[in-house]
């Protein structure tokens, strides 16, 4: 990990990236860094690049051409394998549709990312108790997704992001499905979290969570880093 | 063009995987299908459809020539119950020589014809020419038959030329051992006149006596010499090829039901995965009628391509298999039946129309709404315990997901294990099959690895000769005998015994039934031998030889498949033809010997011997277990085809799922083990039920086959599902299973998954 010229290491480092997709470029040359500790809002109309950025930071899509580093590491040079076994430690991620699995209880859904790993079944269940109850959905433990709220659902999905302690934390729209009260619990934790060192990555419409959560903000159109400006965090 | 006809073409293009999935597995189980049904058709009298269609003779008769002229037989055969009528043919008894190397000496019942057609007998000239002039014979012999004789071979006449071998044919009412020209069989001294006769009714056996007693009235009582109804010959000719019935119906059967299990599987699979599409199509205005036509159309296009060309391939399958199968009547012609091809080439999409019928019913009566949310809708915990248990064994997490996946589609799951548990029956079933026949023929001593020598002149010698065997490196066993033709009293069929001298044969022949021979006056017989004749052990035969009569007691049922021959001890030949010396012994080699150096050993040692290998493997016995080999690895691949369906849905259902676990961690690697171990679990489940199934299939076929071929089966060859068979044999669920899984699974862990996750 390098240290950026503003204070923390860097923790993710872009350079150059392009993402084509037949005759459409998604990404057009995408240069950026993050540095731990940051909360970072990705914002820009549909269609701007911005959930390809995030498919290339989690590792789910790789560039046509530049660089991907993820804590020193080029995620272009990684194998299929490698690149799960990145995602499994690394990063945590959090979707707008949550992405929670019907058939598990809200525990299990948290436990199977330490699981994943190797962990073995009793103390992945324990970490993820642990979780829940500091989100304050614990005593939803033993109850399906399909009987959650949207706000539970949400706390659920950020319990499992966090399950193997990330090192950077992904959002996808993370309160595009929620009503405002639960949106606003979301703003929370996620505040919260960067607040005690969680290295964050918002992409979202919502301006209303990149000025409350992120304190620096990338705007982005065609595909290009429009702006960047420095965020004041409002209450 | 009409919006159903767009919207189908559409749905079949947009949907190419699914669509290719249809038309294959409707094409393999139309190509089932076909085999499968003409199998049953052609197993289904295969020796009547042969018999009509080679003009086999109702009555072979054989009449003496001083007591009946030729002129009298054409005229007595004139009578209305005769539909056709061939002969008169002079008919010759020849002593051949042995063929050094190919034959032992043997006597040969010749008949003169100048051609293989005519009204009754066609003959099938498999192999070779039709004799031409003097000096040439065609020989009798089956298509069967592992080894014939090579065309060209002059086989040595005892008092004259040789007759030199230019063909083989088969004649399907077994009239003759060899055709020469009519000129050459009047040469050979023909000391009888054939008739074949075929009449105009003959389903029993009064009705060819009656026939018998029309052509024969008004001759000398004396005249005829012999006869034979083709309702004995049916009786006992049918024992081989009657053996297929028997699997070929179990096989036809559970091929049919897997055909239908796979397609009303995979259909309906594919109207369930295309309810989401079914709530758009509403939503844009389709009627629900209009809906219904919509996703019928969508499946039946590839079906119906695929029932077309799966019911070609399947023809031309099964008539290589029914050809292959019923080789043995010495017919060509028995083919696919007529009616198949139709009722394959309707049936098929019929199934596939009822299969698509019922899902695309729900769904044309499902709220537009409710529709497009079925596709995607969040379910509770379905079959939540388990998966929950599971999530808390020591397994690692993608096998315990993946055994849990089953019972998310619990109708599904169960379809496709219906199709594996059918699969895991047929390998079971066949694997029993084929050890069964192939430990009979290890069983069978005429089929074991052997050598044997005939003597050129058995009074001299056979106790040298005997010795000299013995000493030759190679050598286990030596088994002395001599076989004499004797008749037995009753019947008109000569019957060969073999006397056997010392006790060196019973430890090569399984006695079924009875004891050993322990005195003299006693015979041992097949189970064929005795079936034919309607006898059983502790019953007594005469056997006639030179004017004279001697009594023998039946002590044994051998395991030989043979009806032609019986064997005695050489006590009972000292009653019957006192100072009769060996003529021939049976060398069972040590285990590991060079047949034909061997082979080369003895004959430059004993230049007196006529040593030749009988080291052959029975051409029905390959034909069956090629049989049963290639309609188990259709029934296997159709079953996991099944799987492969099941897999394809499953992943695209679950893609959402997939690319949540892809973006916590989950390995390429990882995924393929969850989706294989979907299915292995199915096909473990599959095997712990097909088993028991199959073994029950084996248990009920194996004793009809043995019916069939009036044979009876030792228990060490009924009993062949032994510990580690089994074992092997649970695995062919799981192996079934996970071959069918794992191409789309490891697309699915190949598959690019970043977008489903941003997007509901």
């Amino acid at each position: 990990m390098t240290n950026g010229k503003d204070g923390g290491p860097v923790v993710v480092r872009l350079a150059d990236v392009r993402k084509e997709y037949g005759d459409s470029t998604a990404l057009a040359g995408v240069s950026l860094e993050i540095r731990a500790g940051e909360a970072v809002a990705v914002m820009g109309p549909s269609g701007s690049g911005k959930s390809t950025l995030l498919n290339m930071i989690a590792g789910l899509d790789r560039p046509t051409s530049g660089s991907v580093e993820v804590q020193g590491d080029d995620l272009g040079k990684l194998s299929e394998k490698g690149l799960a076994l990145y995602r499994r430690r690394r990063i945590g991620m959090i979707f707008q549709f949550f992405n929670l699995l019907d058939d598990l209880p809200a525990l299990d859904n948290v436990a199977l990312a330490a699981q994943l790993t190797g962990s073995p079944a009793g103390q992945a269940r324990k970490r993820a108790l642990e979780l829940l109850d500091e989100l304050g959905v614990a005593g939803r433990r033993d109850v399906y997704p399909a009987q959650l709220s949207g706000g539970e659902r949400q706390r659920v999905a950020v319990a499992r992001a966090l399950m193997n302690r990330p090192a950077l934390l992904l959002a996808d729209e993370p309160t595009g499905a929620l009503d405002s009260k639960a949106g606003e619990q979301v703003m929370d934790l996620l505040l919260d979290l960067n607040q005690i060192g969680q290295t964050l990555l918002l992409v979202t419409h919502d301006e209303r969570l990149a000025t409350r959560c992120a304190s620096r903000l990338i705007e982005f159109a065609d595909g290009r880093v429009a702006r960047e400006s420095n965020l004041e965090r409002t209450p | 063009m009409s919006a159903v006809w767009s919207a189908s073409r559409a749905a079949v293009r947009r949907r190419r995987l699914q669509t290719i999935v249809i038309g294959a597995v409707v094409g393999l189980a139309a190509c089932l299908s076909v085999v499968a049904l003409g199998l049953l058709a052609a197993s289904s009298g295969p020796f009547d459809q042969a018999y009509a269609r080679l003009r086999g003779a109702h009555v072979v008769a054989a009449f003496d020539p001083a007591k009946v002229s030729t002129d009298q037989l054409t005229r007595a055969a004139q009578q209305p119950q005769v539909e056709a009528v061939a002969g008169p043919y002079a008919q010759a008894v020849v002593e051949i020589r042995g063929v050094a190397g190919v034959s032992p000496p043997t006597s040969l019942a010749l008949v003169g014809r100048a051609d293989p057609g005519g009204a009754v007998d066609r003959l099938n000239l498999w192999k070779g020419r039709w004799v031409a002039g003097p000096g040439e014979i065609v020989l009798a012999g089956n298509p069967t038959d592992s080894e014939d004789m090579p065309l060209g071979t002059k086989l040595p006449v005892a008092d004259g030329p040789a007759l030199t071998v230019v063909g083989i044919a088969y004649s399907v009412s077994g009239s003759a051992n060899g055709w020469v020209t009519p000129a050459q069989a009047a040469a050979l001294h023909p000391t009888g006149v054939q008739m074949l006769y075929r009449f105009q009714h003959a389903a029993t056996a009064a009705e060819v006596e009656a026939g018998q007693a029309a052509v024969t009235a008004g001759l000398a009582p004396t005249a005829l010499l012999a006869s034979r109804s083709y309702l004995t010959l049916k009786t006992s000719a049918a024992a081989q090829p009657g053996t297929f019935v028997p699997f070929l119906i179990v096989f036809g059967c559970l091929g049919l039901a897997v055909a239908v299990l796979i397609v009303a599987n995979v259909v309906s699979g594919a109207v369930v995965a295309g309810f989401k599409h079914i709530g758009m199509l509403k939503a844009l205005g389709f009627t629900p009628t209009q809906v219904l036509a919509v996703y019928l159309s969508m499946v039946s296009i590839p079906a119906i391509a695929g029932a077309v060309l799966g019911t070609v391939l399947g023809t031309v399958l099964a008539e290589a298999l029914v050809t292959n199968a019923f080789k043995y009547w010495g017919s060509d012609e028995i083919g696919v039946s007529a009616w198949v091809v139709p009722v394959v080439l309707l049936g098929m999409p019929v199934v596939v129309g009822l299969s698509a019928l019922v899902p695309a019913l729900r769904a044309r009566s499902l709220p537009a709404a409710q529709a497009i949310s079925a596709g995607s809708a969040q379910h509770s915990g379905r079959a939540s315990r388990v998966q929950r248990w599971l999530a808390g064994t020591r397994l690692p997490r993608a096998i315990s997901l993946g055994l849990g996946l089953p019972l998310a589609r619990p109708a599904r799951s169960a379809m496709t294990m219906a199709a594996v548990v059918l699969g895991v029956t047929s390998v079971t079933f066949a694997i029993g099959l084929a050890a069964s026949v192939t430990g009979y023929e290890n069983a069978d001593p005429d089929r074991a690895v052997q050598v044997n020598a005939h003597v050129d002149e058995p009074s001299a010698g056979g106790t040298d000769n005997e010795a000299l065997l013995r000493s030759l490196p190679g050598t286990k066993q030596v088994t002395a005998s001599a076989d004499l033709e004797m008749l037995q009293v009753g019947t008109t069929a000569a019957t060969r015994v073999r006397f056997w001298r010392g006790d060196a044969a019973r430890e090569r022949y399984q006695v079924l039934q009875g004891h050993w021979f322990d005195g003299p006056g006693q015979v041992a017989v097949s189970a064929r031998f005795l079936a034919e004749r309607g006898l059983a052990v502790g019953d007594t035969l005469t056997l006639q030889r030179d004017g004279t009569r001697t009594q023998v007691r039946i002590v044994a049922e051998l395991l030989v498949s043979s009806s032609a021959v019986i064997f005695s001890n050489w006590a009972t030949l000292a009653q019957i033809a006192p100072g009769t010396e060996p003529d021939s012994f049976e060398v069972q080699l040590t285990p590991g010997t060079d047949v034909s150096a061997y082979v080369g050993r003895a004959m430059a040692a004993a230049p007196s011997l006529e040593i030749f290998s009988g080291d052959d493997t029975d051409a029905f016995i390959v034909i069956i277990v090629a049989t049963v080999t290639a309609l188990t690895l259709m029934l296997g691949a159709v079953a996991a085809l099944g799987v492969f369906n099941t897999v394809v849905l499953n992943t695209r259902e679950r893609r959402r799922d997939l690319g949540m676990l892809k973006s916590i961690g989950m390995t390429p690697g990882q995924v393929t083990a969850m989706m294989v171990t979907s299915m292995a679990a199915l096909g473990a489940v599959s095997g712990l039920i097909g088993i028991p199934i199959g073994v029950a299939a084996h248990g009920v076929v194996l004793p009809a086959m043995a019916r069939s071929a009036q044979v009876r089966f030792p228990a060490s060859v009924l009993h062949v599902y032994h510990p580690p068979l089994l074992m092997l044999l649970a695995l062919a669920g799981v192996a079934i299973a996970a071959l069918g899984a794992l191409v789309p699974a490891r697309s699915a862990a190949r598959a690019t998954i970043a977008e489903v996750l941003h997007n509901e």
